[in-house]
């Protein structure tokens, strides 16, 4: 059974919501639920096209609810962190008086029990409301609408956009060939697997040759030097986003290792200005310390355990016109 | 391979920009579907599947955005498929898409590409959600150092293309850059980003979106007789390779030439630089003009710098290059390959307007993606055979 590690992506998209969607957003922070018309339909939410045929609408905006009944429904027993409530709660098909189509929303009935198809609900607005379909708090049973707080009032400016933070949680499964050359790296070792058909080796625990489609394996491994030369480089100037975590141009070289041809592709340097670094110098690995480890890596490949990066070792550069075109 | 003429009859994209702000996804594109649509005298009834490509979900955060935008496409009760081949999947589009109508499985398809980078962040997303993100100019910066060292090409050759594709896309209305001031001396002066690349030697980031119409042999004949001349499919096809392992060359990727050739032979293709009148090449940083140029057999290798130098690849040029100005003008990065496939096609069909090639018959159209790895390629022509 592989180790498993565990990764959270998370980013703070913003989306532009269009004049449809937007002109919705808008009117929920006036605590008004807007649908569509389209013939003698009226959807709810609006939408820009015709769901059947992709047809343009006429941006036919009518008011509808806020009471509604209760089209279908199921019971959450146990909501996530993601759930709009904390609390047990329905989640239910709501048809909004004057609409035919119904609204996916949550309703607070405490109660399976009191949960019912053709039962009425009104929504709970929320007192601070942004323009998110999340300004209802979620329903409530019965046909009188509350507010959650204090009521803030409407958007002063029409609602454009809409902020929407999505989080992933991955669990990457570390191949065993990827853990042996963790272990390895706490003994400064650089391990490598050299592919019995075509004889390349790769540096680090890749598990297969992308060449030959050979599974590679504790059989194959190789010891690397921990010694090379910088073959090529990149300085990055980084551009801001949220996570970054560098401020100033940073460099990721390319290092031929000694004794072989395994070039090790975009690694940090270490001691190196990125005014400093060229074609030809001689640098060696730097390793940390055991207090440094960590759980990350593993999963996207190019991980070497405890190796951190490079910094030059005073020997002087080595001149080959080919140096610079040695890149993977 | 015996398979069912192809021919582009209609096709449409946004005015690309930093930021759409004004629509929302399936606004965006269907701007660009109903523009192409609008093209082939069609509407969405005449579509009989649609193929929806765009870089990974990461960059706007939706997961499967082609079951999201079905409705906004016409695709409901149809075919809808989604491609993803990173920087390169706009060609890729285009390339499933023509497949379909090749094969004879769909008489019809609408081929979609787009991205929408304002919702998100690209270096973000091509860091893999980590900090110290590389971003391709990055990535890709020594490949460019070791293209410029093998050639000894000058530097003001990666100038040179910034300045030309800019100037380009001054006649090309929906082009993101509009720099009526650009010059040598303003590339040369602009902030070194990733060293040897400069600012304005790289893409914008843009929202956009690109759609084409493929249909049939009868479907591109009927388009002719009507007087809107198709662009019939002389030769289409996808290559990759892995992105590491020793003696890889990412300046001359066996992919990329792989690529080419099998193009070539499809099209009776025997001598690009003569035979092929213009070329959309997917150059989103200035130098890969000239990489472009070599791997894909249009140049000798070393020899495409001179090509630039010289004003080959100018407007007016033996072998003008980009000429709607671009990735380097406008970057909506799913859409970008299937601008050049675009642009290819209404060249070859008289279409592109002010910065139309006069008299091109035959166009090449090329992309890239990932860690120049993957690459789409299609050559597009006036006739069906030009070549026999």
């Amino acid at each position: 059974m592989a180790r498993l590690v565990e990764s959270t992506i998370t980013f703070p998209y913003r989306r532009s919501l269009g004049p449809v969607v937007g002109a919705f957003m808008t009117a929920l922070t006036e605590m008004r639920i807007l649908g569509t018309r389209s013939g003698d339909a009226v959807l709810v939410p609006p939408m820009e096209w015709d769901p059947r045929t992709g047809a343009e609408l006429g941006n036919d905006l009518v008011e509808v609810g806020p009471s509604g009944t209760v089209e279908s429904w199921t019971w959450v027993p146990n909501p996530s962190a993601q759930h709009p409530l904390a609390q047990p709660f329905a989640f239910a098909f709501i048809r909004l008086d004057g609409a035919t189509t119904p609204l996916l929303h949550a309703v607070d009935a405490g109660s399976p029990n009191a949960m019912s198809v053709g039962a009425r609900v009104a929504p709970r607005w929320r007192g601070e409301r942004v323009g998110a379909i999340t300004d209802i708090v979620c329903f409530v049973l019965g046909e009188s609408a509350e507010i959650e707080g204090t009521d803030a009032g409407p958007a002063s400016e029409p609602v454009t956009r809409m902020d929407y933070e999505a989080s992933i949680t991955y669990r990457n499964p570390v191949p065993v060939s990827a853990d042996r050359v963790i272990e390895a790296s706490q003994e400064h070792r650089l391990l490598g697997q050299k592919c019995p058909v075509c004889e390349r080796v790769y540096a680090g625990g890749r598990g297969y040759c992308p060449i030959d489609a050979v599974e590679l394996g504790e059989g194959h491994e190789v010891d690397l030097s921990d010694v090379g030369t910088i073959t090529n480089f990149s300085i990055v100037t980084p551009v801001q986003y949220p996570g970054q975590t560098e401020t100033e141009p940073f460099v990721r070289a390319f290092v031929l290792l000694d004794g072989s041809d395994v070039i090790l592709s975009y690694q940090p340097v270490i001691e190196l200005p990125a005014t400093d670094v060229r074609v030809g110098q001689r640098v060696v690995a730097v390793w940390a310390s055991p207090a440094e480890d960590s759980d990350e890596g593993g999963a996207m490949g190019g991980t070497y355990g405890r190796l951190i990066g490079w910094m030059p070792n005073g020997e002087p550069d080595i001149d080959d016109p080919d140096l610079v075109n040695r890149i993977f | 391979m015996s398979s069912i003429p192809c021919a582009v009859v209609g096709v449409g994209q946004t005015h690309h920009k930093s930021r759409r702000l004004d629509v929302s996804f399936g606004g965006l594109v269907r701007e660009a579907v109903f523009r192409a649509l609008d093209d082939a005298e069609m509407t969405l009834e005449d579509i009989d599947a649609v193929v929806l490509g765009k870089a990974p979900d990461l960059f706007e955060g939706v997961m499967k955005p082609e079951l999201y935008l079905s409705d906004a496409l016409g695709a409901v009760g149809k075919p809808m498929f989604r491609v993803h081949t990173a920087g390169s999947v706009g060609g890729t589009t285009a390339i499933v898409a023509a497949s379909h109508v090749q094969a004879g499985k769909h008489r019809t398809v609408l081929a979609v590409a787009f991205e929408k980078q304002s919702e998100g962040n690209a270096q973000f997303a091509l860091g893999s959600g980590k900090g110290a993100s590389l971003g391709a100019g990055g990535a890709f910066a020594p490949f460019i150092r070791s293209y410029i060292h093998r050639s000894g090409a000058p530097e003001h050759i990666g100038w040179k293309v910034a300045v030309k594709d800019r100037l380009n896309a001054l006649k090309n209305p929906y082009a993101h850059l509009q720099i009526a001031d650009i010059s040598i001396e303003k590339v040369r002066a602009s902030p070194m980003m990733w060293d040897p690349i400069r600012f304005l030697e790289s893409c914008p980031s843009s929202d956009g979106a690109c759609a084409v119409v493929l249909t049939d042999e009868a479907g591109g004949l009927a388009a002719a007789d009507a007087g809107r001349p198709p662009a019939w499919l002389l030769g289409a096809s996808s290559r990759s390779e892995p992105p590491s392992f020793p003696g890889r060359d990412p300046v001359r990727p066996a992919a990329a030439m792989v690529c080419a050739a099998d193009v070539y032979a499809q099209a009776g293709i025997t001598n690009p630089r003569e035979q092929i009148d213009m070329a959309e090449l997917y150059v989103p940083f200035s130098w890969h003009e000239a990489i472009w140029l070599e791997a894909f057999g249009i140049a000798e290798e070393g020899d495409g710098w001179r090509m630039i130098d010289d004003g080959s690849t100018e407007l007016g040029g033996s072998f003008p290059v980009n000429c709607s100005g671009g990735v380097l003008s406008s970057n909506p990065i799913g859409a970008s390959g299937l601008l050049r496939f675009a642009e290819a096609a209404n060249q070859v069909r008289g279409a592109a307007g002010e910065h139309q090639v006069d008299g091109a018959k035959v166009a090449l159209a090329m992309a890239y993606g990932a860690n120049s790895q993957y690459f789409s390629t299609w050559a597009v022509g006036a006739e069906q055979r030009p070549f026999g």
